[in-house]
């Protein structure tokens, strides 16, 4: 890719600038309690800790006082069927801190969600209600097929 | 400061898909804020409507011809709302899965997508353009036909180094100095190689003529000429002849 083709830094040079940058992001609920300033993310493999802080700094425009980083290993399974062994993904986590004066806490987003049998009924009863529609409709000419219509 | 604005302007546009929707007083409110803003990072979330639905409706990914028409700088400040509104889908769809919730209308993830890689094609040809203007070459990443180590053709992709070639002593030894490797592992290697590469031929071959067999069968009245001109390795006189391309019914040929 011509936009990610960079000369390699030499000591002395300017430091590289990333034009268009390719990496994702995605805030994530902190594994166990965490202090309120305290963000925990998951980020592309290849970011390192001030490209992160780079990141949240330019283009959020979060203030950012430290950035440590983990990289989980992803589990290895055994397929069930035919036996050989699958690996999930590695994951980096980003664990930022924040200025003492900031408060993050991770939003409930599913707190006013409504219940699920009930979403559930309410579907069932509309694609009821819907095969009573197109019985209807097709009442005085049993022997088309269902195709055959405007 | 401008910028800034027309980049939360962008943001809104894009996460709420409906422009009637943004009100200028709404960006003004968020400079004005003499405390430090911490509901920046409510920005990997969706907003907050949107939370409880279950189907989320969005337009289409942006188009080539659409991007082509735009300037440079319109380009990269959609290119950075799309990066924020991909981290948005990114986490969403991480607090769904943790949840055990459905994530409404996972295809926003590809439409964001499709729309950056688009950006990126449109970056890339005038980059490609300008190049070509300037200095009468591509710009693009030189690839070169070499010989491996092994002595098997290769694509090699050439970068940057911070030795040259020759006093590179590491590189030059097996290189230069030894040729090809030859050892008794690489010449088994080579025969399973050339076994593998004859392998494929075949089946090739076989899959070939099984297919025209099959065409006859099906086509006895197909014109010949094109078929030779399609599969020009296929013997058609012996798939004629052949018990699989008779069909049921009297025979042709």
């Amino acid at each position: 890719m011509s936009t990610r083709w960079y000369p390699i830094y030499q000591r002395g040079n300017p430091q590289l600038r990333v034009f268009l940058p390719n990496f994702w992001m995605k805030l994530v609920r902190p594994r166990g309690t965490q202090l309120p300033n305290i963000v925990h993310f998951e980020c592309s493999m290849e970011m390192t800790k001030h490209d992160i802080k780079n990141y949240l700094n330019k283009i959020y425009n979060i203030p950012v006082v430290e950035v440590r980083t983990k990289i989980f290993l992803g589990k290895f399974k055994r397929d069930i069927g035919k036996g050989y062994i699958v690996k999930d993904d590695d994951i980096k986590n980003a664990i930022v801190t924040l200025p003492k004066d900031m408060k993050f806490e991770y939003p409930d987003i599913f707190e006013k969600a409504k219940d699920e049998t009930e979403e559930q009924e309410k579907a069932l009863t509309e694609a009821k209600k819907s095969f009573q529609n197109y019985i209807d409709r097709n009442k005085n000419r049993s022997d088309v097929p269902s195709w055959f219509s405007i | 400061m401008i910028s800034y604005l027309v980049r939360n302007t962008f943001a809104r546009i894009l996460r709420s898909h409906n422009a009637v929707n943004i009100v200028a007083s709404s960006a003004f409110k968020k400079d004005i804020h003499t405390t430090i803003p911490s509901y920046e990072l409510m920005e990997f979330f969706d907003s907050k409507k949107n939370w409880t639905e279950t189907s989320i409706r969005v337009g289409r990914a942006w188009k080539l011809d659409e991007l082509r028409i735009k300037s440079n700088s319109d380009l990269h400040k959609l290119w950075y709302v799309l990066l924020k509104e991909r981290n948005m889908l990114y986490t969403m769809e991480h607090e769904c899965n943790d949840k055990m919730k459905l994530f409404p209308n996972p295809e926003r993830i590809d439409k964001v997508q499709e729309s950056m890689n688009n950006i990126e094609t449109v970056v890339r040809e005038r980059n490609v353009a300008y190049y070509k203007l300037e200095t009468g070459e591509t710009g693009e990443r030189p690839v070169e036909d070499v010989v491996n180590i092994f002595g098997l053709p290769e694509k090699y992709e050439k970068s940057e180094h911070y030795l040259p070639k020759f006093m590179n002593t590491r590189w030059v030894r097996p290189y230069l100095e030894h040729g090809f490797t030859n050892s008794a592992a690489v010449k088994r290697f080579y025969r399973l190689n050339r076994e593998k590469q004859h392998n494929n031929d075949r089946k090739a071959r076989n899959r070939d003529f099984n297919h025209v067999q099959q065409l006859l069968k099906r086509f006895p009245n197909m014109d010949m000429e094109k078929l030779k001109a399609e599969y020009p390795n296929v013997d058609l006189e012996k798939a004629k002849r052949s018990k699989k391309a008779r069909g049921h019914y009297f025979p042709k040929y």
